[in-house]
């Protein structure tokens, strides 16, 4: 087996286990975002175990890359990926929406490895282009990553962030866009379309790439291609299926944020088995 | 009322390039800070020349960031910022920096317990005829109500230039509340250090105490010199940090004197006189009369009319004072 069969067959094992893991996170809770957080699970396993510069046994490490996850409501998915790369302790994956938890609904800041308190959406951008400008001013080269839902992107403040990057740049700075076209209410083209989008955060003055966010092999090549292009920040479009992994929940509303029974977790766990 | 002295020697620098205006003051603290701590970064929404960050320009360019018109983003990169172990100030329009970018000031700086230092200018009614879309008399209601925040707000550019110096040793958010482009009288001493949360008495009184902040803290002093001239003795309680609240000056000032006047170009809700207030209210209620914006919005027009209009002048304050004595 070549390095790359070996890596991408390492991340793909990662990402089943992202979603198991935010699977029984969900069950700890009785409920919770599962759409959002399966559409993201292969690219959190390419970014926490494949692209990141980070030592989650030292998670305020100075040198390190920053991720942003603005979707916050995806944080499921985002405690998987800490707690597998050993920033947090297994045991914390049960403790989703416990009383008292640093584990809730959304990132909290304290938790290590969580770089920002986010979910309040439309709000990651900015915050993560003030990390990569702090890495430019202070003369470092670490590199900023920041995951966007698509339905957060019918905030404002995002397209204030992106004109200021593109304005800004050159910076460290990528935005990913996973693209499940599921939000709350309903699909993203009817409820309210972002479509061009590729040409639109061109127009702002970015790089533009795509890739299939559940194809490993896109994935790894995608991100090993960053940045798009030196001189403006990246962004990369990931077109994903929200609910990705637990075919009842696939592509639908209905699943953006459910509660969990026993039913539906053994339900969704038999659709998540190893390779052989 | 006269001028404070100016100390032995001759006003400082900065202080002849600050002109009497909080706003340009600031700026030059920071600027001062970014020499001495290379840290130190600004964030601005096309708010350069408001603020004063020109200095600071020349002295570190890539340490001044300006985002354009866009509030909400820059404090959201301000936040981002600090994060990465920088010192970052924002500055903007207070009616603008406050209410347009609210939700990243709760979750990104108050919530997240970043660093950030929010510099409001053209606070009040000071935008005058701009009318009250461009009023912020709701700021320090938003801004007390954070959990993390400590809210300043210097009564002239003296006591601006030094608060600002002074965040320098508060590590959580801070919001510092600065004049616009209209008079701002001297009412602090160019040198005195700043204390966060502790107020200064400006004048001393037994009988009643006029607790203000910002710009209406002259008129608060005006208005103790025509009491005197009364035979009545006003106490004036500059009161600079509006949380932490000094509450032992204030309940000091309930216990020494017959009762409390709050002064502030802030609407009555929420503000100066709603915290001390809510102290007295638990604490040690005392008679107390309140001076501020009523209840609705300013009309177009000079900012000294307007004050005068809404009840926020040294005669409304000496008013007050003499009908809580009753």
């Amino acid at each position: 087996m070549s390095n790359r069969e070996a890596l991408l067959r390492a991340l793909s094992a990662h990402a089943l286990d992202i979603r198991r893991n935010t699977w029984r996170a969900l069950r700890a809770a009785g409920a919770g975002h599962m759409g959002g957080s399966l559409s993201a699970a292969d690219l959190l396993a390419a970014l926490y175990f494949h692209y990141l510069r980070l030592r989650p046994a030292e998670p305020d490490w100075p040198e390190r890359d920053r991720f942003v996850l603005s979707k916050g409501h995806a944080n499921p998915a985002l405690g998987a990926a800490l707690a597998q790369a050993g920033f947090v302790d297994d045991g914390f994956l049960d403790t989703f929406y416990a009383y008292e938890s640093l584990f809730g609904m959304h990132p909290d800041i304290k938790v290590p490895g969580v770089e920002m308190c986010t979910g309040a959406l439309g709000h990651g951008l900015s915050v993560a282009l003030g990390m990569a400008l702090g890495s430019r001013v202070q003369g470092k080269d670490w590199r900023t990553v920041a995951m966007l839902g698509d339905g957060e992107l019918q905030e404002g403040s995002n397209w204030e962030a992106a004109m200021a990057a593109a304005h800004l740049a050159p910076l460290r700075l990528t935005a990913i866009v996973d693209y499940n076209k599921v939000q709350q209410s309903g699909h993203v083209s009817e409820m309210l379309g972002l479509e061009p989008l590729a040409d639109k955060w061109r127009a702002f003055g970015w790089r533009v790439s795509e890739c299939d966010g559940h194809d490993m092999a896109e994935i790894v090549d995608a991100l090993d291609a960053l940045p798009v292009a030196p001189d403006r920040p990246s962004l990369l479009i990931a077109h994903t299926v929200k609910g990705k992994g637990a075919s009842f929940a696939e592509d639908t509303h209905l699943w953006h944020n459910n509660a969990v029974s026993e039913e539906v977790y053994e339900k969704a766990m038999a659709e998540l088995e190893g390779p052989a | 009322m006269s001028a404070p002295e100016q100390g032995n020697g001759a006003a400082p620098a900065w202080a002849k390039a600050a002109a009497n205006q909080s706003r340009l003051a600031f700026g030059l603290a920071v600027t001062e800070l970014a020499r001495r701590d290379e840290r130190v970064v600004a964030v601005s929404a096309d708010t350069l020349d408001l603020i004063g960050l020109r200095g600071f320009i020349e002295h570190a360019p890539a340490h001044v960031i300006d985002v354009g018109i866009a509030e909400q983003n820059a404090m959201g990169v301000a936040a981002g910022l600090a994060t990465t172990g920088l010192r970052p100030f924002v500055c903007g329009y207070a009616p603008f920096i406050t209410a347009r970018s609210m939700e990243q000031v709760r979750n990104e700086v108050a919530y997240a317990d970043q660093r950030v230092v929010i510099g409001a200018a053209a606070s009040g009614v000071s935008l005058a005829v701009s009318g009250g879309t461009h009023h912020a008399l709701e700021d320090l209601a938003l801004m007390r109500s954070f959990p993390n925040m400590t809210v300043v707000v210097p009564a002239d550019a003296h006591e601006a230039y030094n608060a600002t110096l002074a965040t320098d040793e508060i590590e959580g958010p801070v919001y510092l509340r600065l004049g616009g482009r209209v008079p701002e009288p001297a009412v602090t001493p160019v040198d005195a250090p700043f204390s966060v949360g502790r107020a200064t008495r400006l004048a001393e009184g037994a009988d009643v105490t006029v607790v203000a902040c910002g710009a209406l803290v002259a008129p608060a002093l005006d208005a103790a010199a025509e009491l005197a001239k009364q035979g009545i003795g006003a106490r004036v309680l500059n009161m600079s940090t509006i949380k932490p609240l000094d509450e032992d000056a204030i309940l000091a000032a309930a216990e020494e004197t017959r009762g409390i006047v709050t002064a502030e170009e802030h609407h009555l809700t929420g503000g100066l006189g709603g915290a001390v207030a809510e102290l007295l209210a638990v604490r040690r209620p005392a008679p107390m009369r309140m001076v501020g914006m009523p209840d609705e919005f300013a009309c177009v027009g000079p900012t000294d009319r307007i004050r005068a209009r809404y009840g926020m002048s040294a005669k409304h304050i000496a008013a007050a004072c003499l009908e809580l004595m009753g």
